[in-house]
């Protein structure tokens, strides 16, 4: 098994993780921390795949920066709907939200 | 690999995943959060073993640092351990539909991971922080910029999102 092999695997797995969790969680913020989860798992294929092959080596730690920057302004913005929606429904909890009653 | 960077390896692979696991698992949020920054500190562990220094800090940096104090905050104003949101009982069959969330998509990202290898070198070499700088400035300034224009626009909408005007606050 080569070392490129074993580290997509592990990011294969938070993937898997990622997945499970977004379905499993109640609340907006376990789904939260579901997607960070998978936005690593990104990451860290990403880095493998660009340190541990013939691959421009800057372009993919690049990339994984952007990744990062994206995942912050992604939670600052899940961060004011969650408080949005915990104010009106009294509650971040995903059963209540998809009433859709407003 | 040597046989230190495989023990490293295999040390920082039951971190993330155990961590990843935890932070799905676990019935109280805060403590989800602790599986998480397990998890998010193993990867920066795997960076620093595939010689990139750089994205190991700014994993540290950005993602426990920034982000999951965020989430905390987030945890705190949306009081969704007060209630103990996540204890409650699932409706059957929960367990069963979220792992067919992920059965499929990870059976065939696995199938090809493991039949179509590319060439692997075993002692990846470090990039040097002018080149990263380079890159970020040279090449991709067009994307650098714009990643700074939608984490502008990301903060700037979260504050007009969450500001209460003074009379509907008691709406």
């Amino acid at each position: 098994m080569s070392p490129l092999m074993m580290y997509q695997l592990v990011a294969l797995g938070l993937l898997a993780i990622g997945l499970y969790g977004i379905v499993w969680r109640k609340s907006l913020v376990g789904m939260l921390i579901s997607v960070e989860l998978m936005l690593n798992g990104a990451g860290l294929s990403i880095v493998s795949a660009s340190q541990l092959t013939a691959a421009d080596s800057a372009t993919g730690q690049i990339a994984t920066l952007f990744v990062m920057g994206l995942a912050a302004a992604e939670a600052t913005l899940v961060l004011a709907i969650i408080v949005v929606v915990a104010k009106r429904f009294k509650s971040a909890e995903t059963d209540t939200v998809s009433r859709l009653k407003g | 690999m040597e046989l230190m960077a495989k023990i490293a390896f295999v040390v920082y692979t039951l971190l993330v995943l155990g961590g990843g696991c935890f932070a799905v698992g676990a019935h109280s949020l805060v403590r989800a959060m602790v599986g998480l920054i397990t998890s998010l500190l193993g990867v920066a562990g795997m960076y620093m073993l595939m010689a990139a220094p750089f994205m190991a800090f700014m994993q540290i940096l950005i993602y426990v640092g920034a982000v999951c104090i965020l989430m905390f905050f987030a945890i705190m104003l949306s009081r969704a351990d007060a209630h103990g949101v996540e204890s409650g009982s699932r409706r059957p069959g929960k367990a069963l539909l979220s792992a067919l969330a992920f059965i499929s998509p990870v059976f065939v990202i696995g199938w090809v991971i493991v039949n179509y290898q590319p060439e692997s070198i075993s002692i990846p070499l470090e990039v040097p922080l002018e080149v990263l700088g380079k890159g970020l400035l040279d090449n991709y300034a067009l994307a650098f910029e714009l990643i700074s224009v939608v984490l502008l626009a990301a903060m700037a909408g979260a504050v007009l999102l969450a500001f209460d005007k003074k009379g509907r606050a008691a709406e």
